[in-house]
């Protein structure tokens, strides 16, 4: 019969009661029959028989489910309560809506960011190998081909490794030309990463060889965009940088590696990449799976191994470089991690602050209930069943509340997924999956059982008898000294919250204070790369940017033109070893090395990069002239300082053979390239006429805000070369906000929390002292009466305030001194225990607790002794 | 609201002494509720006092898991009663119980009286 006996309840609770009436009847007849009067006969039936109801009410317990049916009955009744206490009910809804929503918010970012695994076959085994040389401070470095080589052909530890180099390719075949983003890879690249193709084939060893007609693998995208997603695509052709190639794959939808990459093309290495020399040329990222059951630091000391091999072999280039094995997901999101843990912990205290703020919310209503619940004890519920009931009206709460909070964590989630990939990797992939809800649910419960325990606690404890002789109206000094020490939590984690913000808002300031070395407002920036197949020759090279900035120049708007190897502060710039005189005598690997920028002569002008010594370079500084070269102050200082530069000559190296000697002709200021949080970095400039570089990003300077002039830039090229397409349009702002975007968001993040714990917190403490002011009234109003000043009830109700909050602000700063060493690393010119930041928080928070507790303490000096004391 | 789960007073000790005695009040036919409190009582001579409070619980309680069934009758002065009859497994259960309950009692003697030597 089981739980079915549950439906039928009713139709046998009206059969007992016929069979009940069925034993009295009988009874009555017997005793009838022992000769009592029929109204004797039916009492003394009833009498045998017992309470009736009490015997139905049994069986009827006995067919109920009897745990589901109470539970369903305190949900009722706790939601009767809720909506009697609107006022109450939407405060905590809020606050907890807030901490369980921020929660929710920062852990679906490290759940999409760095719990799930990458979307790889084994991610787990998937690596990146990279070359390190920690003398010159490049801890992680690219990596050379012919290294790779050896690498490959030696490494036993490793299934498979593949090379990888970006590249950008003019695509012309569409109404306009347009530069698509795509990867030199390896053969082995594909089945490294475990990648299906959805259409066709990856690449094969065969593919891999130069000369051959070229073939290529498309991204999902691209087939999308540009083919219309046409099935019969493998086979046709595709125009990149003039050149034909056959499309033999598509990959699937959501592959991407590198990220952002549209199209895929054999690595074909040329002789000359391959040649000793190119030993020195780091530009190759390498990926490797590692075999089943090895593990990373197998594969780290096999390859320190090998490295040190090479490094004997091949002494010139080698020397000081060893190689460094990392997890793909490490290196993917390795320098997020510190961030989202640090806001994780944030939205944590925030959580805590907003569970007491709720505790003590439920405390000061448990006053109010406490009649309530007496009378209930009275009745004969037990302690359990009451503590139940309680904690059901608890779980209620933070139930709305999660639903709540999961809208609010699901509008900072769409915010959160708009940020690119070099502020917070992987961010497409943050949403409201199965792990984040399950993990806003559990937040819920803990949040409730955190919140709603100690007022069940309390509330349980104690003889109804005393509180129903008290009338409900003092509270007893336990249930104070909870809510103060709930008071003095909230305002210690308010505190480190606070300090933490505080320190890297600092930092932020200070940071966007720093000087870039270039003006950036009113720039537009854009990037244009001459394909080899169609500009062979410098002089077409110099030719077409030549045009290109004459037309430009010639716009009205445009003040200024230039044309440079790279944009400041992208931080994907080359560097070089160089030489001077006296540093030629080092051996190669110890030679130091500098930012390298190819430029035309208006570009320090454009950008506002003042001249200290010397002279630009000029007009005449052409292809066949003295080849000249400009320093920045760094490299001056560093190795110039006892004498002038300008006319000592200095090498730095590309090209086939030994880069050539040029005089300096000038020095410049410095640009911080690295990072505004950096040193400045060492740069040297040579006149874009006497190094040619087909890849070159254009600086155009307005008079106001030059974003007008895209449209302009794109059609002044098309004219120069119809086919030639214009990249990475950027305002000089949105060059800047790039550099600062993850201080930013952090400092933006953090600071909001703090302040939303700062409202708690002074909420808390202003629920705590009107509470407190209100039970005293009684005792106020005598002391009134007795002659106290409204100046001392203001001291009395403020001291109590303010005890609280210093105790608070104590404990906080002994937890912020532990804690903001946590936040180091992001620092900026601020020490974590920067002791100014930690006395104008402290002071701010008391500044807002005082606020708070003077508004009751104001509410006190008004009581009218007359009325507080017939009030009793 | 009050206490589930055990009836008062000595339905404590007969909570399982019970069900066996309405179990073999009907092995000689079925039954109301008022005959089963009677006979138990009278075989007893009046040792045993069935609470009325316990009897209908018990009645319940033996029905739903199936040893006893019940059914509309006529009583002896012509009311109408609900009366029980013992099912197939209420004669098994009771035959075991029985057997458990001699065992307890036999055990129970010898702890209180100790085989004279």
């Amino acid at each position: 019969m089981g739980w079915m006996r549950y439906f039928r309840r009713a139709r046998w609770d009206e059969e007992r009661e016929l069979e009940i009436q069925a034993y009295l009847e009988i009874e009555t007849d017997e005793n009838i029959a022992r000769g009592m009067t029929p109204e004797e006969a039916r009492y003394a039936a009833r009498r045998k028989l017992g309470n009736p109801t009490q015997i139905r009410e049994e069986i009827y317990r006995m067919n109920s489910l009897t745990f589901i049916e109470s539970l369903w009955q305190d949900v009722r009744c706790g939601l009767r309560m809720l909506r009697k206490n609107a006022g109450f009910a939407m405060v905590a809804v809020l606050t907890l809506a807030l901490g369980i929503g921020a929660n929710t918010a920062i852990f679906s970012v490290i759940h999409a960011v760095l719990l799930s695994p990458l979307p790889y076959d084994h991610p787990d085994r998937i690596t990146l190998v990279r070359e390190s040389n920690p003398s010159k401070g490049f801890e992680q470095f690219s990596v050379s081909p012919p290294n790779y080589m050896d690498w490959k052909n030696a490494a036993g530890a490793f299934e498979q490794m593949a090379s990888m180099s970006r590249g950008q390719f003019s695509y012309t075949g569409g109404a306009e030309p347009e530069r698509l983003v795509g990867a030199r890879v390896a053969a082995s690249f594909f089945s490294v990463l475990g990648a299906q193709p959805e259409l066709g084939r990856t690449f094969l060893p065969e593919d891999d060889v130069v000369g051959k007609a070229g073939v290529v693998v498309l991204s999902h995208g691209l087939w999308t965009q540009h083919f219309g997603s046409d099935p019969q695509v493998i086979g046709k052709s595709l125009t990149l940088d003039g050149e034909s190639y056959r499309v033999i794959g598509v990959m699937r939808n959501g592959f991407q590696f590198p990220r952002g990459v549209q199209l895929w093309l054999p690595s074909e290495f040329d002789e000359r990449s391959l040649s000793p020399r190119a030993r020195g040329a780091h530009y190759l990222t390498v990926i490797a799976r590692l075999k089943p059951g090895a593990s990373i630091d197998q594969a780290q000391a096999e390859m320190v191994a090998i490295s040190k091999r090479l490094e004997q072999l091949y002494p010139n280039t080698n020397t000081g470089w060893t190689s460094k094995v990392v997890a793909l997901s490490e290196a993917t999101v390795g320098n997020i991690r510190p961030t989202l843990l640090v806001l994780f912990g944030a939205v944590g205290f925030l959580l805590l602050i907003a569970c007491a703020n709720v505790a003590n919310l439920l405390l000061a209503r448990a006053t109010a209930r406490q009649r309530e619940i007496a009378i209930r004890f009275s009745l004969g519920a037990s302690r359990l069943r009451i503590a139940r009931q309680l904690l059901t009206e608890s779980i209620l709460l933070s139930g709305i509340a999660c639903a709540l909070g999961l809208l609010l964590a699901e509008w900072a989630m769409r915010a959160l997924r708009t940020l690119p990939p070099s502020t917070l990797p992987r961010a497409e992939s943050i949403g409201l999956d199965l792990p984040v809800l399950g993990f806003a649910a559990g937040v819920a419960v803990l949040t409730a059982l955190l919140f709603g325990f100690a007022p069940a606690l309390q509330i349980t404890r104690g003889a109804p008898s005393e509180t129903l002789k008290e009338g409900g109206r003092t509270a007893s000094a336990g249930r104070h000294g909870v809510r103060s020490a709930l008071v003095v939590l909230e305002t210690t984690l308010a505190l480190v919250l606070l300090v933490g913000s505080g320190l890297l808002f600092k930092s932020f300031v200070r940071l966007q204070t720093v000087d870039p070395g270039f003006e950036s407002k009113n720039i537009l920036t854009a990037n244009i790369s001459l394909p080899k197949s169609k500009y062979s020759t410098d002089a077409q090279t110099i030719q077409f940017f030549g045009q290109v900035l004459e037309r430009m120049q010639a716009v009205p708007d445009v003040k200024e033109a230039a044309v440079a190897s790279g944009n400041p502060m992208d931080g994907s710039n080359l560097s070089f070893v160089f030489a001077t005189k006296q540093l030629q005598a080092l051996a190669p690997a110890d030679q130091p090395s500098a930012g390298y920028y190819v430029v035309s002569p208006n570009y320090f002008h454009t950008l506002g990069i003042p001249l200290l010594v010397g002279r630009y370079f000029t007009q005449g500084d052409f292809a066949g002239s003295p080849r000249v070269a400009i320093i920045s102050q760094a490299v001056a200082q560093r190795f110039f300082h006892d004498r002038s530069p300008i006319g000592q000559t200095i090498k730095i190296g590309v090209g086939a053979g030994d880069p050539p000697w040029r005089e300096i002709v000038g020095v410049v200021g410095d640009v911080k390239d690295d990072g505004l949080g950096e040193a400045a970095t060492m740069t040297v400039y040579e006149p874009c006429t006497q190094q040619v570089w087909s890849s070159m990003s254009l600086f155009l300077r307005s008079d106001s805000d030059p974003s007008h002039l895209a449209s302009v830039l794109r059609s002044q090229v098309m004219s120069v070369d119809k086919d030639q397409p214009v990249a990475e349009i950027a305002t000089g702002e949105q060059m800047m906000s790039q550099a600062v975007a993850q201080p930013q968001l952090r400092t933006l993040l953090l600071s909001l929390f703090a302040g939303l714990a700062l409202v708690l917190a002074s909420l808390g403490i202003y629920g705590v002292m009107s509470n407190m002011v209100a039970q005293r009234t009684h005792e106020i109003g005598v002391r009134m009466a007795l002659g106290a000043g409204q100046r001392s009830v203001l001291r009395l109700v403020l001291s109590n305030g303010m005890r609280l909050t210093l105790l608070g602000i104590a404990l906080g700063t002994a937890g912020a001194f532990a804690l903001t060493r946590l936040m180091k690393s992001f620092l900026f010119h601020v020490t974590p225990t920067d002791p100014a930041t930690f006395l104008e928080v402290a002071l701010f928070l008391f500044a807002v607790a005082l606020l708070a507790s003077y508004i009751p303490a104001r509410r006190a000096t008004r009581v009218d002794p007359v009325v507080a004391l017939r009030y009793e | 609201m009050p206490k589930r789960g055990a009836p008062p007073l000595q339905a404590d000790l007969l909570q399982g002494t019970l069900d066996l005695l309405i179990l073999q009040t009907l092995v000689l036919g079925a039954a109301h509720g008022h005959t089963i409190a009677y006979v138990i009582e009278h075989r007893s001579d009046a040792v045993l006092q069935v609470e009325h409070g316990s009897l209908y619980p018990a009645l319940h309680r033996l029905e739903d898991r199936g040893w006893i069934a019940s059914f509309w009758g006529t009583s002896e002065n012509n009311r109408k009663a609900r009366y029980y009859r013992l099912t197939r497994s209420g004669r098994q259960q009771l035959a075991q119980q029985t057997s458990r309950w001699e065992q307890l009692v036999g055990a129970i003697n010898r702890v209180l009286r100790p085989a004279k030597e």
